[in-house]
């Protein structure tokens, strides 16, 4: 064990006084985060003018919203109900961008609904608030109390304000859920293709300058392979928790420096009305919500870390097996073509199961050693039904103990391989070595 | 100290190491002979447990080769090679570690070597900032920092020049002196004859010959002998007549020669001297062995000869 943790110690401050290793673990979060800024600036920078439908059946508005009416914003009343569905549809209501519902007990269950077709930005959504806010301030001053407006407002209950989608109102065709296990799942895939390759070059550079050699004189080769994954891993984690650190830090500056209306007390109040309701209602943009809300980082983490220990394993079993049977470095790429379309395929069948969710093969993927760390986190950012859980566990199980059966048979490839030089790889080499 | 008993080794069909069994001594120099591709190498790395026998075993005083007896041998393969980016004194570090030497251990072996071999500035280099021969020295040093019982060397000589070839060979000796047991691999046939006390001579995985240096050269002797004289060259081939072949002569000075001399028929080094004392003055008379080399040449040739038969 102790020459393991020496040769594991080795590999990670050779990643270390690599350049690019360094580099990439300040550039890879930044390149994250630069992303992540597009997109927040991308959802303050929509339309103009927003033509906006007050739905008041009981007229309790009075066909008045503001006194001084924003220059980006424009009401008509009328005093019914529509329905999503007409709302959506009908011709007469098409120049409307968004629609308020007003109903008819505002004044007891504080409940407001605002439904749109375009997505609006933070700013128009907070105007709307404040709006309606102030105006039914107004009307519970004048018609319910002798207190003043000031007075009101510092012992009022706030509203709660729903943001729906006119064509989607019960988000049933959100992939929001799904994006963010894909973003994980692909973090493992991108990581265990990166550091699978630390794996396959690390163990060429030993074969081709010789020394494997001399190593194997003082070690074993299960030892070596054993030494190289868990230190070429250990560097993995510690490269992906330094992104971590710093994509965490940059979005809490974005947070309070760069964006700070993505947060209000709608929002706060919309979380209330979500748990109450137990559905996934949203008053953000899809992609705030993904990254500030929705990724419940510290159950992902766990299970981001495991299945990437378990996809490290497998994977990286494959890449220390070309490695060490490859004659020459040219000779293993063609066999590096074969994993890489694996690894690509994983992130496709990734995406496969955002779009079909439910499926049998979507849930074969889940399970499949190649396929399931990205299908998992996509399985687990959606969550599971009550007693569905231990899917996920037996994923993990299968995971691992494939993982195992690999390290044995690139155990026995990589000792058989490690002194064979300038010969011409093939497949049925690797067959006889694997018996051996 | 080693024993190698009855070791066998194939691969794919073909016999690479057929029924090979010596020992080596403590406190000897063994040379392994051989020319390229006759299973040195892969004998090398049986004894080092880096490739398995499929018949026979390999025993360390007296017992089956273990893991643990790995710690009492310093291997150095033909096919050396050092980590590129580290630091001589990482790199030397590092291998001692894995050889089982505590840290503190491992620093007081670096130190004593580097002052050893007069490298101490090296200290902090990078093994791609040395020379082939510098980065060989450093080689040389990870085979002894953890000051083993046995030492397996193949080709350690090479890429050094003449000077550093004299500093590890009387390194060798060194070790030799003080009890270390030593398999030499070489091609270096002078080498051989110089610190070498025994040979072991394989070739297509057969054991050939093996014995001590100075009995391999007698078992060889075709009766050679050097004779240094003072007069004329002329009076002394005419003395020698048919019994006796000259092969080489070198000119000393104008009047002074050395003759190789082969005897024929049953003559003997006294038929000799009897027949040049009275034509030219003797210097001196000397019996030639025939070199390792000769040796090594003429026992692999006879192993052709006969498989063609």
């Amino acid at each position: 064990m102790n020459k393991i943790i020496l040769i594991a110690k080795r590999e990670i401050a050779e990643r270390f006084n690599n350049r690019f290793y360094r580099w990439l673990m300040v550039l890879g979060p930044l390149l994250v985060l630069g992303l992540v800024y597009l997109f927040l600036s991308n959802t303050s920078s929509a339309k103009q003018h927003w033509n906006v439908l007050v739905m008041d059946k009981n007229e309790i508005f009075s066909n008045k919203l503001a006194v001084t009416k924003p220059d980006n914003l424009s009401f008509d009343f009328i005093n019914s109900f529509l329905d999503y569905d007409e709302f959506a549809s009908n011709a007469e209501y098409q120049k409307y961008d968004l629609a308020i519902s007003i109903n008819e007990k505002i004044v007891s269950n504080k409940h407001v609904i605002i439904s749109y077709r375009v997505r609006p930005p933070e700013k128009v959504q907070h105007q709307l608030i404040y709006l309606v806010e102030r105006r039914l301030e107004e009307i519970m001053v004048s018609e319910f109390t002798d207190l003043s407006v000031e007075k009101f407002r510092d012992i009022k209950q706030s509203l709660t304000f729903n943001l729906k989608d006119t064509y989607d109102p019960k988000n049933e065709n959100s992939t929001t859920a799904s994006w963010v296990g894909f973003v994980f799942g692909s973090l493992i895939i991108l990581f265990v293709f990166m550091f699978g390759m630390t794996i396959l070059r690390s163990v060429a550079r030993e074969k081709a300058n010789r020394i494997v050699e001399v190593l194997l004189s003082m070690v074993k080769a299960r030892q070596l392979l054993a030494g190289k994954i868990l230190g070429v891993g250990v560097s993995a984690i510690i490269q992906f928790f330094v992104w971590i650190a710093i994509i965490a830090f940059g979005l809490f500056i974005f947070r309070v420096t760069v964006f700070p209306d993505i947060f209000s007390g709608s929002f706060v109040a919309d979380e209330v009305v979500r748990n109450q309701a137990g559905q996934g209602l949203t008053s953000q943009s899809d992609f705030v919500e993904l990254i500030y809300s929705q990724i419940h980082y510290m159950n992902m983490l766990v299970f981001f870390i495991l299945f990437f220990i378990g996809g490290f394993l497998f994977y990286g079993s494959f890449f220390a097996m070309i490695g060490a049977a490859m004659g020459s470095e040219s000779d293993g790429q063609q066999f590096v073509i074969p994993i890489t379309l694996l690894i690509f395929g994983a992130v496709l069948s990734g995406y496969y199961a955002i779009y079909n969710p439910g499926t049998t093969l979507s849930s074969w993927l889940e399970f499949i050693p190649f396929t399931s760390p990205m299908n998992m986190m996509i399985r687990l950012a959606n969550g599971f039904e009550d007693g569905s859980a231990w899917q996920l566990y037996i994923s993990l199980l299968i995971l691992f103990v494939a993982a195992l059966l690999m390290l044995m048979v690139a155990g026995r490839i990589y000792k058989n391989g490690l002194l064979r030089f300038n010969h011409r790889l093939r497949f049925k080499m690797l067959l006889q070595w694997s018996k051996k | 100290m080693i024993s190698i008993e009855n070791i066998s080794k194939y691969y794919e069909r073909q016999t690479i190491l057929d029924d090979i069994s010596f020992q080596l001594a403590d406190g000897e120099i063994l040379g392994l002979l051989g020319p390229n591709g006759a299973g040195k190498t892969t004998l090398m790395r049986i004894v080092n447990r880096i490739a398995t026998a499929d018949k026979g075993h390999v025993t360390y005083n007296g017992e089956i080769l273990k893991e643990k007896h790995l710690l009492e041998i310093g291997y150095l393969p033909e096919e050396r090679g050092l980590y590129q980016s580290m630091t001589v004194e990482k790199h030397i570090i590092y291998l001692a570690r894995l050889r089982g030497l505590l840290k503190v251990d491992a620093h007081y072996q670096l130190n004593h070597w580097l002052e050893k071999f007069e490298i101490q500035d090296w200290r902090k280099k990078r093994i791609e900032e040395l020379s082939k021969g510098m980065a060989q020295k450093i080689q040389f040093i990870c085979t002894v920092l953890h000051n083993p019982k046995v030492l397996i060397l193949d080709e350690p000589f090479s890429g050094f020049d003449p000077i550093n070839v004299e500093l590890i060979r009387n390194e060798l000796l060194e070790l030799k002196g003080r009890g270390h047991s030593i398999i030499l691999s070489t091609h270096n046939m002078n080498s051989v004859e110089e610190i070498c006390d025994r040979a072991v001579l394989i070739n297509k995985g057969q054991k050939l010959l093996e014995g001590k240096i100075q009995g391999l050269r007698e078992q060889y002797d075709e009766g050679i002998f050097n004779i240094t004289f003072k007069g004329n060259m002329l009076a002394f081939t005419t003395a020698l007549w048919t019994g006796f072949e000259i092969i080489d002569k070198k000119d000393h000075a104008e009047d002074i020669f050395s003759v190789y001399i082969k005897m024929r028929h049953d003559n003997e080094v006294n038929d000799l001297l009897n027949a040049v004392i009275g034509q030219v003055k003797i210097i001196s008379v000397e019996a030639v062995l025939p070199t390792m080399e000769k040796v090594f040449v003429k026992t692999i040739n006879a192993q052709k000869e006969q498989v063609n038969e």
